[in-house]
């Protein structure tokens, strides 16, 4: 999914082209760029997001102009093929969302003709095939170039010798708006509101051409009148898909987000694959991040230790690189969502120099991570824009999964029953989201506290740091993670009634210390309230609360256990009406040491 | 008209088990939520302005259709908190509509060529249909193509034209929603008061799904409209014959036989040695087991079937495992719906995260509700429900 942006009108295009792409990031964030014409073309994109094109770009002069950002989901984002892409002679530039599925045949037969092709993306064959057609009428050049294309598409055309831009559809969402002698083209509505609210919808087929103060669209070579529409909601409602935020919109999506991990797992071709990750001289895996993606590599730890019997270490990317430790033999891993993350990149060039293999997992196709890492493995989250991290947690966990999964020593029978838990992953995930209202409710009685402590042990230890952070950063509630067996070597100093404790329970050899740990600060007089499995009995004597997710085995309870707190944590900050998808002084990515 | 409001709040009690956690316009049919089939009619006739009224189990349709970008259309959320009727449902709706609108049921299969039929008409008006069960629905009486009346589930039927719920409307309708709660009620009193509604009678499709054997049925008729398509990896020796659609990523074993018109899901993994018959439709995620033989049902996503069983128009929902020698046969059985009994033929209704053990027996016209765990051996039937336990 990409983004595009077109305007042309009386006032410098530059600043209104990337205003409305930084409002498209949402469907993709991986390389963006711009084109505004005046006397000639002129072109400036990155593989970077809309806000450090911002700041490196220099002035480019020009009313009229057309703009994209990208998610690349095969080919490797690159300023070559960030858009917007040009003709041989540099006159015509296009954006594109979309794919043009018979770009190869075009792209041979343009070469044939002379046409230089610079990028390996299926958009180039629109501006070359444009120009081909061009003949002083840039509109019918334009519907002469979709009628050999194939695919889905919507562009946008900005063409120097003509003060217009043309765009099209087909099964790719486009709209044009009207604003005061000034007009635009966008994927959606709330990339222009800023602007207007007045918005004209292209149907399938349709080809709209836009000057400063007028508007056409012609379907099947006829011209149609343009019924205009007033839109009345305000900015990212529509992007939100009914949510009343991203974070809770990314939540819901994990059954999904699951469940697409989990396709192309059954055939055993990716297994096989993974598998060829196991060199025969590995006895080791260090796994390295920062933040969120730090618990998930604390839980691939204990699952890495449980199914390969081989010493995991997990550390902090940050911390790493003050450290100096054998790592021969080691895999290492570094887990960062955006691919960027300072730290860890500098931990795994460190790595590298060392001589270590090194691999990434990462959400983002082409990022300095997975350039630098020897293989990547791609999480399927989709782009996430929440500040705190939901979705890519779990896909990170999936990848995880499956990695140490891959493994040789695991066994046929373990791998079976693992695969078979798997499975049914998704629609468990399904009853923790379902249980939501519960959930909801008793965030509301946990938001007016101040304090409050999340202990697990074993492999739900770093699921309490994850709940606890979930709950800090969205919240300003403090929360704090900590290993059930060391709250008495201090942190009982700190509790009492005004700081509710949250068990984490998992059906495995933690149980039982767990209902000591639980014991022991009820007897300290705090609220205590126990996550666990349904149907657990024995906790409802002892705990103030109990809430429930799914039975599934122990390895796979960090999944249902975070998507609970991610619940929990997010209504705690709704009840305190925060700014939930933006919080303070946090940035979605920390591309800083 | 360019703008429809869908109504999609409702629950579908009737539907229980399967309406417990999605309502009823999340039903799936042939592989896609029956809401999906109104919204892509709409943008079949280039109504892309989408105003769905929500309500019950709402993030459901908000995680299907979000922003109704991948189906071509723009959807606005407004809310109906409590379901108290639909001219309840369309009043939430005020704020957003234009002019002129469409009004539809988000849970009635309808067809482009219905929503054509609705394009030449003057507001107010709507579409009726000949069917041969009216008393389930609101009978119309016409004068003409004049509506002089329309009467709610009436014992008994001055005619069998029934009211689809699918209208063309000003904005003036709701000047006359005051405390009528149901649209039909509304338009009688428009009617009393003089103004004129038009009729117009179809033939194109339009069906309702009330009770849940009525999946099945709609399932039947959706499914040979789905085109062939072939996903994921097919092995040598598997035999597929007609209208078979196989997603990405799914895996058909060997020596599996699939006879057409069948949609399976991205990601399952069928056979080897299965046999899928029609009109079956399969969801994501789903493992059918060697030697399970399955004839027009419907199964859920992150469904696991063992090995050796037998399937007969049945419903089995998103999650159930099932183990090894399940049988689900179909015969006409007597099943209770509040208070109504129907003789239907039909198989098991299994709701979902079940878990059935080994050899397990559902005689025909059994409803398990959601969760429910039967240990092996047993023969069920009747009415069980949610988080039934048989030992």
């Amino acid at each position: 999914m990409c983004g595009i942006i077109g305007y042309i009108g009386l006032r410098q295009a530059q600043p209104i082209l990337l205003n409305c792409l930084g409002r498209l990031e949402y469907r993709g964030y991986d390389s963006c760029g711009i084109a505004v014409s005046e006397h000639g073309i002129n072109v400036c994109k990155d593989a970077i997001r809309v806000e450090a094109l911002k700041k490196t770009m220099p002035r480019l002069d020009g009313t009229a102009g057309i703009g994209h950002t990208r998610w690349a989901t095969h080919g490797e984002p690159s300023p070559i093929n960030a858009h917007p892409h040009l003709d041989c002679s540099g006159k015509i530039a296009v954006v594109h969302n979309g794919i043009i599925t018979n770009y190869q045949n075009l792209r041979d037969q343009l070469s044939g003709e002379g046409h230089q092709f610079v990028s390996e993306t299926d958009t180039e064959v629109i501006p070359h095939l444009i120009e081909k057609y061009y003949n002083g009428n840039l509109e019918t050049a334009v519907a002469a170039a979709l009628n050999d294309i194939e695919g889905s598409y919507a562009i946008i055309v900005l063409a120097t010798d003509e003060p217009k831009l043309v765009a099209a559809r087909k099964d790719s969402p486009i709209i044009i708006s009207l604003g005061d002698r000034e007009n635009f083209i966008a994927s959606d509505v709330p990339a222009i509101l800023d602007y207007s609210n007045r918005v004209v919808y292209l149907e399938d087929g349709d080809i709209g051409v836009i000057t400063t103060d007028s508007i056409k669209v012609s379907r099947r070579g006829n011209e149609v009148a343009v019924k205009v529409h007033q839109i009345s909601w305000t900015v990212e409602d529509a992007q939100k898909a009914g949510y009343e935020h991203f974070m809770l919109k990314e939540i819901h999506e994990q059954p999904k987000v699951i469940r697409d991990t989990l396709a192309g797992w059954v055939s055993g071709e990716a297994l096989e694959d993974l598998a060829t990750m196991w060199g025969d001289d590995i006895n080791a895996l260090l796994i390295l991040a920062c933040g969120t993606s730090y618990h998930a590599a604390l839980i691939g730890k204990q699952i890495g230790q449980e199914l390969l019997k081989i010493p995991v270490r997990a550390e902090l990317a940050s911390e790493f690189n003050y450290s100096t430790q054998p790592l021969a033999r080691t895999l290492a891993i570094a887990i960062t969502q955006s691919g960027e993350t300072a730290d860890t990149l500098k931990a795994m060039k460190k790595l590298k120099e060392v001589g270590c293999q090194a691999l990434a997992i990462t959400n983002v196709v082409g990022s300095t991570a997975s350039r630098i890492a020897d293989r990547t493995l791609y999480t399927r989250a989709g782009p996430e824009i929440s500040v705190a991290a939901t979705k890519s947690f779990t896909a990170q966990l999936m990848v995880l999964y499956q990695l140490m999964m891959s493994h040789p020593e695991i066994g046929a029978r373990r791998l079976n029953s693992m695969t078979k838990e798997l499975r049914q992953l998704p629609n468990k995930v399904q009853q923790v989201l379902d249980n939501e209202g519960e959930i909801a409710q008793y965030a509301r009685e946990l938001s007016q506290y101040e304090n409050i402590f999340y202990i697990g042990r074993g492999i739900n230890f770093p699921v309490a740091l994850e709940g606890a952070l979930k709950l800090k950063e969205i919240s300003y509630i403090h929360g704090e993670g900590y290993a059930a067996g060391e709250l008495k070597h201090g942190p009982f100093a700190l509790l009492g009634s005004d700081t509710p404790v949250i068990a984490l329970l998992a059906q495995d050899d933690t149980y039982e210390p767990m209902l000591t740990n639980i014991k022991e600060v009820k007897a300290r007089g705090s609220p205590i309230i126990a996550l666990t499995r349904e149907g657990d009995e024995d906790i409802e004597k002892i705990v103030d609360k109990v809430l429930t997710v799914p039975q599934v085995e122990a390895i796979f309870s960090p999944v249902v256990n975070t998507i609970a707190l991610q619940l929990l944590a997010y209504y705690a900050a709704r009840e305190k009406g925060c700014p939930i998808d933006f919080p303070r002084n946090l940035a979605k990515s920390v591309t800083v040491e | 008209m360019k703008q429809a409001v869908i109504l999609a709040a409702g629950e579908g009690q009737r539907l229980r088990p399967f309406t417990a956690t999605k309502p009823k316009v999340m039903l799936t049919i042939a592989g896609k939520p029956i809401l999906q089939y109104v919204v892509e009619s709409l943008a079949r006739r280039g109504i892309r302005n989408i105003v769905l009224v929500v309500g019950y189990r709402r993030q459901q349709i908000f995680d299907s259709v979000g922003s109704g970008e991948e189906l071509g259309v723009e959807i606005t959320y407004v809310t109906q908190e409590k379901q108290l009727g639909t001219a309840h449902a369309l009043a939430q709706a005020k704020a957003k509509v234009d002019k002129e609108f469409l009004v539809l049921a988000g849970d009635n299969l309808i067809d482009a060529d219905t929503i054509a039929c609705l394009e030449g008409l003057t507001p107010d008006a709507m579409l009726v249909k000949r069917v041969d069960n009216p008393l389930r629905y609101g009978v119309v009486t016409l004068a003409e193509s004049t509506v002089k009346d329309i009467t709610e589930k009436p014992k008994e039927a001055a005619s069998n034209i029934v009211n689809t719920g699918i209208y063309a409307f000003t904005k003036k309708i709701f000047d006359f929603i005051e405390s009528e709660l149901d649209i039909p009620d509304v338009l009688n009193k428009m009617i009393a008061q003089g103004h004129q509604v038009r009729a117009k009678k179809i033939d194109s499709t339009w069906l309702d799904v009330a009770y849940p054997w009525d999946i099945l049925s709609l399932n039947s008729i959706v499914l040979p409209q789905v085109p062939a398509s072939l996903g994921g990896i097919i092995e040598t020796g598997a035999s597929l014959k007609g209208l078979v659609s196989v997603g990405k990523d799914t895996v058909i074993r060997s020596n599996c036989y699939i006879s057409g018109p069948v949609v399976i899901g991205t990601g399952c993994e069928i056979g080897p040695n299965a046999c899928i018959l029609p009109a079956t439709s399969i969801g994501n995620n789903v493992v059918i087991s060697p030697f399970t033989e399955i004839k027009n049902s419907v199964i859920g996503n992150d469904v696991s079937l063992g090995p050796g069983c037998f399937i007969q128009d049945s419903v089995i929902d998103r999650g159930s495992v099932i183990e090894g020698q399940f049988t689900a046969f179909s015969r006409q059985a007597e099943v209770k719906i509040d208070d109504e009994h129907h003789s239907v033929s039909v198989g098991a209704m299994l709701g979902e995260g079940c878990q059935i053990g080994s050899g397990v027996v559902a005689q025909s016209g059994v409803v398990v509700g959601n969760h429910s765990q039967i240990q092996a051996l047993k023969i069920i039937s009747g009415r069980l429900p949610d988080r039934s336990l048989v030992i």
